[in-house]
């Protein structure tokens, strides 16, 4: 069954880069090819978000629900894959904007946003790696974690309203409109979904892993 | 159960507690001043003896100002909890007070230091670049809530570093990205207060950060202080 799952997955996936390639139209309005990109950079960024919020329900449950060892690893695997695919955002961002804006770099607000939470959760990383013992470091990293769901509204929210930004609507806009052609859509809620389903077949690879190395370490 | 009033008690013999400790060695005092102050030479050493020009220093001076305002902080208020875990007393101040009056008490303090620090470096700050502030009554603000701001995030997190390794340069890995948005809002506040345009939406804003940290802080704090 779980191999049946993997299969499903890896279909999805090549469905999802034969479909970004041949399948979607050109978006209206930008140069070139350079519209292919956003069907892996979208469902990238999509994905860190994601990450970045389970990590922090799941330091949540840790601190308020029995500050049990599996929560925190769940919290910490999602921290690290977070980190891996908002940097593939970022950098997939990066390529676009130098096609677009013609610098691959110029602090839009969604930039400044992004590099912000992957400091923050850089940042958790390094706190991990700064504590000994284990059950503070589950419990320091998980209030940390926390504190970060209390901050990200004002960078995700508030910061690309203050700021003038250049980074095309959102899919799903303010209006509650798509403005983007269906086969385009097609293409991008497929792959959100089945990059959302490839972080949590690698989140559980990894959580299976790490506990495996906990159950080692502490014979 | 303990009632308000011990409560109370508590928090205000924590935060008379750390002035007490404070006055005996004048450290934190003394660093912040002289980080600050030192910050603020290199930077009007640097801009040169004409400054910046008024177009230009709307732009940059504000930027500077909380910079050093940040760094400042970094380099004096984690001291309170390092401390505390340094010579051992943090056990005994786990018996004496609950969690929830320890973190304001600790905050006060911070805070009182924070805004110590703001009335004096930005009289001095404000006559060496030249800076000429058109609403002066919204700067005051926007420096006391941002620096409200700032003593609620770096007390949390130095709660938590303190009970690390490698606290110091750990504290600034850590503080920065939760202080951004603080730093980012203040800093447009400050521009507006200096330029004169009314603060708009960003007040709010800055308002609602110090709340969120706030509530987060005395949520969270039980947790990291209780082993």
């Amino acid at each position: 069954m779980k191999n049946l799952l993997a299969w499903l997955l890896w279909f999805v996936i090549s469905a999802v880069i034969v479909g970004a390639f041949w399948y979607a139209p050109l978006a209206q309005g930008f140069l070139g090819e350079s519209s292919r990109i956003l069907f892996f950079h979208v469902p990238m960024a999509w994905v860190s978000f994601v990450a970045f919020i389970a990590a922090g329900v799941w330091s949540l449950l840790f601190l308020f629900r029995g500050r049990r060892p599996k929560d925190d690893r769940a919290a910490a695997a999602a921290v690290e894959l977070g980190l891996l695919f908002g940097v593939l955002a970022t950098i997939t961002g990066a390529l676009w904007a130098r096609i677009m804006w013609g610098a691959y770099w110029n602090w839009d607000p969604r930039q400044t946003s992004i590099i912000i939470c992957l400091l923050f959760y850089a940042a958790y990383l390094a706190l991990r790696s700064a504590v000994e013992d284990g059950d503070a470091r589950a419990r320091l990293s998980a209030s940390y974690a926390v504190l970060g769901l209390a901050v990200a509204p004002f960078l995700f929210f508030i910061m690309p309203r203050i700021m003038f930004s250049l980074h095309p609507q959102s899919v799903i806009n303010a209006q509650g409109k798509i403005e983007v052609e269906s086969r385009m859509v097609q293409v991008l809620l497929v792959g959100s979904a089945g990059f959302t389903a490839l972080f949590f077949w690698i989140h559980n690879l990894r959580c299976r892993l790490q506990a495996l190395s906990d159950r080692k370490s502490a014979l | 159960m303990r009632n308000a009033s011990t409560w109370a008690a508590e928090a205000t013999s924590v935060f008379v507690k750390e002035w007490r400790c404070e006055f005996r060695t004048r450290y934190a005092l003394n660093t912040l001043a002289l980080f600050a102050f030192t910050t603020l030479v290199v930077v009007s050493v640097s801009l040169g003896p004409l400054g910046v020009s008024r177009a230009h220093g709307t732009a940059v001076l504000p930027v500077l100002l909380w910079v050093i305002l940040l760094f400042s902080v970094a380099a004096g208020l984690p001291r309170s909890f390092v401390q505390e875990e340094e010579t051992g007393t943090a056990m005994a101040l786990r018996l004496a007070a609950t969690p929830s009056a320890l973190f304001c008490g600790k905050l006060a303090y911070g805070l009182t230091l924070v805004l110590a620090l703001e009335a004096m470096l930005t009289p001095v700050y404000v006559a060496m670049t030249n800076l000429k502030v058109v609403s002066p009554g919204l700067l005051a603000g926007v420096l006391a809530a941002g620096g409200y701001g700032l003593a609620a995030g770096s007390t949390l997190v130095a709660a938590i570093i303190a009970q690390a390794r490698s606290k110091g340069t750990l504290f600034s890995v850590l503080a920065f990205p939760v202080l951004l948005p603080l730093l980012l809002l203040s800093v447009e506040l400050t521009r507006l207060a200096v330029a004169g345009s009314p603060p708009g939406v960003a007040l709010p804003q800055l308002l609602l950060y110090d709340a969120s940290v706030t509530v987060a802080g005395l949520m969270l704090f039980p947790a990291v202080w209780n082993p």
